[in-house]
């Protein structure tokens, strides 16, 4: 007995301590410290963040993925943008540019094949086609352009990101920072440093002592300061690393970056130590590692419902536990690293929903024992963080806050209440698919298990009703404060009123006995689609003032969403076994 | 038999399937009034749907628009006559029903309040450039074409007519000056252009009008355009007429006539409301974060000086921190001309208060009602746990 009790909590124990496995700073690649140059604080997109999160960042967006092919291994975001910055000629082969659109393939005369993944050397030949169609493109209002003229908008962005990069330390092709140093008042280098400086990506240099803390200065401002007569210590460093980097020699760029760590951990320690901290949260990928601790939760459940009951739910929802803890520890982290509410933008609101889901199905599971908690759980769970994984291909997910929007309290309590009113519609929702799925498959579904999905799903609305009318309530009443309207019909305040009223329907139609448990198990799947079009789909819709987040692609998937659950609902309808009698 | 009928009205006005249907009728609206916002904009959607009481619209081939869904008002006037004629039929004092008494009264008073909204409501805007004091609103949609005296230049005398005036033929006496002001023409929105050779004539024989073609444009839909509203107005004074002249909200120059030794300027614009007080801008300021263009915080120091009351006091007015004053908020809405014009929105909606009331009854209400269902349910849950 003792034994199966502990068997039950081990696999959560055990994916735990894989989590903080990861954690652990990565060994030296061919001898380069990659670890301590990827802890370089720099100012990028209006904040301070580790060159570790520039990489990540601009390798999502450039590759949807964080990894590289190179000279036959595969190298991270750190290796990368050190070949971006200083071997540009050996970046420039890799293929990090992926293109999924056949018109874009076609205007560089490439047919759609596996392979997705083009190098900067196979676009720049056809760089001037592409730059005049994004130019044209560009000129109409993203709601207007056509598939073809979005690619072609997207990838021209992304190649001037990359372009951007490639110039961030030292122009590239020039032979380094060393040689810039030595003409500092030479007129042609003052007109280098001088394209330098406006092409930068991010700010390395951190300010001096005395200066403004936003006084960061990119290399090209730094080279320019220097031939005025002030000198920034760090650019030596700077130049040593480099060097060591290009010419393939270890020593010369450790000490160039350790060097230069010491330098900043002088005189920024708190940027050092924020970047420190950022650089863990990047390393644990606490939001993918919850994801499959989700699905292997869910993988236990299923399995337990044909083999070992006894044993694999509890494991299934000492998993679920595990992954809410590493959920929950990435949503503080990402808390304490912006110092605002958890929820800022819609990437930030996909890990909430689930987060808040998760909680809800744990608080069920604990009520009820049947797994049903643990299974919508884990299913929301997941399917959150792969919608959030997704949104994050858009860039820094802890961008600043547009002035209209920068209130923590605000933010603390009308978007969380908002937020928790979407999670719970969307966990009746789960809760009636799966009612749905078990009602068709289960051999013999016992009447006291569907009994208790049923009040699970009507106790879930009355929470997301609360939570949703407080929270649109809230919004109103932030709006009056801010804009002198409480209420403005705009595309969000609709979309959340409509999630309030549809669950007042439910909520009436289940009093007045106009519904019985199908209905109210199809009604809270059609929350589904009301809940997701509020959440995406306003924001396709480009007005309002909350249309911030502007969303091209998502528009199909949304779609085939909407297809699913129509389908659920009518399979929650149809008789149970309604296709033996269609045989038959 | 008239008595069962009311009987019957009374209980099917008093019935949850009324609600349920409202409640539905509202969400299509509501998705109906989303979508048609990229259409005619915020307010238009929410004039067609919401604040009508019935949705016109002209179908293919037919002569005339037909009322073809219920508007939002009439669907909140149902659910308000419902909700009410509910809690005469059914109360009863329960102490566990008292949470939903609460959250039902909370809901009436939330419709009013929508209701107030939309027919009290005014929403302006003050454009202030820096060092310059202004005492006047403008009107985001209205228009108005105004004779200004401008004799003497300490001390100009404005008489606006509203563009709901300006019907084509209409002759408009100016109170208080000889003029009267006949309308030949009257565009609520136009495209202008340079008259061209084969043009017709111009109607305008006097100012800058009689160079130019003008041709009517379908009313702005979007929020973000503005209607070139343009008339062609005839001033007439001591039976004398002083030509036919363009008056349009996007022609600058100034275009003016003489009567009796007095200059009158006539002009188009936003419609305008004085205040008794005035408002100076002493410096607008924006800040973006560092190294990137999005704006961190706007905010405009401003001057207040209302000499009826003798107040002389500087305000900051910033993001989420408007000034109150006189009934009215002045909010940070944008800025312009490289960061030296500040423009406000001004609110006034007596009716401000009913939602905030209205919706901590509700949140009680709700609170109290599921707490009381929750409570109810884990007890019966020990219950039968015991039992078993």
């Amino acid at each position: 007995m003792k034994l199966a009790k502990l068997f039950t909590w081990l696999p959560g124990v055990l994916a735990l301590a894989a989590v903080l496995a990861t954690a652990l700073p990565p060994g030296r690649t061919r001898g380069f410290d990659m670890d301590t140059f990827g802890r370089t604080p720099v100012l990028e997109g209006g904040r301070i963040k580790p060159l570790d999160s520039v990489a990540r960042n601009a390798l999502l967006m450039i590759r949807s993925k964080q990894s590289v092919p190179s000279e036959g291994r595969e190298i991270g975001p750190d290796e990368w943008l050190l070949d971006v910055l200083f071997r540009p000629r050996t970046a420039d082969a890799q293929p990090v540019f992926v293109i999924n659109d056949p018109d874009v393939l076609g205007l560089m005369g490439l047919k759609q094949t596996s392979n997705r993944y083009f190098s900067f050397d196979t676009i720049i030949a056809h760089i001037q086609e592409i730059e005049t169609q994004a130019r044209a493109a560009e000129a109409l209002e993203s709601g207007q352009r056509s598939r073809f003229q979005n690619a072609v908008v997207n990838l021209y962005e992304r190649l001037s990101l990359y372009n951007q990069l490639e110039n961030s330390v030292q122009l590239m092709d020039s032979p380094g920072l060393f040689m810039e140093l030595q003409n500092l008042g030479n007129p042609q280098a003052v007109q280098r440093q001088r394209s330098l400086s406006e092409m930068a990506r991010f700010r390395i240099l951190p300010p001096l002592p005395g200066q403004s803390p936003d006084a960061w200065q990119n290399t090209g401002e730094g080279l320019l300061a220097a031939g005025a007569g002030q000198t920034h210590p760090a650019l030596t460093a700077l130049a040593l690393a480099g060097a060591g980097y290009k010419a393939a020699q270890p020593e010369a760029f450790n000490r160039g970056v350790a060097e230069f760590q010491g330098l900043t951990a002088n005189i920024r320690p708190q940027a050092l130590r924020h970047a420190n901290s950022e650089i863990l949260f990047n390393r644990i990928q606490p939001f993918y590692l919850g994801m499959v601790i989700y699905v292997l939760a869910l993988l236990a459940l299923f399995t337990s419902w044909l083999w070992k009951r006894e044993l694999l739910q509890p494991a299934a929802f000492s998993l679920l536990a595990a992954g809410a803890v590493v959920h929950t520890a990435g949503l503080l982290s990402r808390i304490l690293l912006q110092g605002r509410p958890p929820v800022t933008n819609l990437y930030s609101s996909a890990v909430f929903v689930g987060w808040a889901a998760v909680i809800l199905g744990v608080v069920l599971e604990r009520m009820y024992r049947k797994g049903f908690g643990t299974a919508v759980a884990a299913a929301a769970g997941f399917a959150s963080l792969i919608i959030a994984h997704h949104l994050a291909m858009e860039g820094d997910t802890m961008e600043m806050m547009r002035a209209v929007l920068d209130s923590n309290f605000w933010l603390a309590t009308h978007v969380v209440s908002i937020t928790i009113g979407y999670s719970g519609t969307f966990l009746a929702g789960t809760i009636a698919i799966a009612y749905t799925l078990r009602k068709h498959i289960a051999p013999d579904p016992d009447p006291a298990t569907t009994r208790a999905l049923v009040d699970m799903t009507y106790g879930i609305i009355c929470f997301a009703l609360l939570f949703s009318f407080v929270g649109t309530v809230l919004g109103g009443i932030w709006a009056d404060q801010s804009w002198g309207r409480f209420w403005g019909w705009d595309p969000k305040e609709n979309g959340a009123l409509l999630i309030v009223l549809w669950n007042a329907v439910i909520l009436h139609a289940r009093w007045g006995d106009y519904i019985r448990e199908k209905g109210l198990m199809a009604c809270a799947i059609f929350g589904n689609i009301i809940t997701s079009l509020s959440w995406f789909g306003v924001n396709m819709l480009g007005v309002g003032l909350h249309s911030y987040g502007f969303m091209d692609q998502a528009f199909w998937a949304l779609a085939w969403f909407i297809l699913s659950q129509l389908a659920l609902i009518a399979l929650c309808l149809a008789p149970r076994r309604f296709w033996t009698a269609l045989t038959n | 038999m008239i008595k069962n009928f009311a009987v019957r009205c009374w209980k099917v006005l008093a019935s949850l399937q009324v609600t349920i249907i409202a409640l539905v009728l509202l969400m299509a609206l509501v998705v109906l009034c989303t979508l048609a916002q990229t259409e005619l904009g915020t307010l238009g959607a929410v004039n067609t749907y919401m604040r009508s009481f019935l949705v016109w619209r002209r179908l293919r081939g037919a002569p005339f628009p037909l009322p073809l869904f219920p508007g939002g008002a009439l669907v909140g006037l149902v659910l308000v006559a419902n909700l009410t004629a509910a809690l005469v039929r059914r109360f009863e004092f329960n102490p566990r029903k008292l949470g939903l008494w609460v959250v039902h009264a909370g809901l009436i008073l939330l419709v009013a309040g929508e209701f107030a909204t939309g027919a009290f409501q005014i929403d302006a805007r003050m454009s202030i450039e820096q060092g310059q004091t202004v005492n006047y609103l403008e009107s985001y949609h209205q228009m108005e074409l105004a004779v200004s005296d401008i004799t003497d230049p300490a001390h100009t005398e404005e008489y606006g007519v509203p563009d709901p005036r300006l019907r084509e033929g209409a002759a408009i006496p100016l109170p208080g000056t000889p003029i009267t002001l006949k309308v030949k023409r009257f565009y609520l929105n136009a495209n202008l252009a340079p008259l061209a050779a084969g043009d017709p004539p111009s109607l305008a024989d006097r100012g800058v009008g009689a160079g130019v073609r003008v041709a009517p444009a379908p009313p702005a839909a979007s929020d973000k355009e503005v209607n070139a509203t343009s008339a062609f107005v005839e001033p007439v004074a001591g039976g004398r007429s002083y030509g036919t002249w363009l008056v349009s909200t996007v022609l600058g120059a100034p275009q003016s006539f003489i009567h009796e030794g007095r200059t009158y300027m006539l002009s188009m614009r936003p419609r305008r409301y004085y205040l008794p007080y005035a408002i100076t801008l002493k410096k607008f300021s924006h800040d973006n974060y560092a190294g990137t263009s999005i704006p961190k915080n706007f905010s405009s120091l401003v001057h207040l000086s209302n000499p009826g009351r003798g107040e002389e006091r500087d305000v900051l007015i910033y993001m989420n921190q408007p000034l109150r004053y006189d009934g009215k908020a002045f909010y940070q809405a944008s800025y312009g001309k490289g960061d030296t014009l500040s423009i406000l929105q001004v609110v006034s909606n007596p009716g401000w208060l009913l939602p905030y009331i209205s919706c901590v009854l509700i949140t009680l209400g709700l609170l109290v009602h599921f707490g009381i269902t929750l409570f109810g349910a884990i007890k019966r849950r020990q219950l039968s746990g015991e039992a078993a």
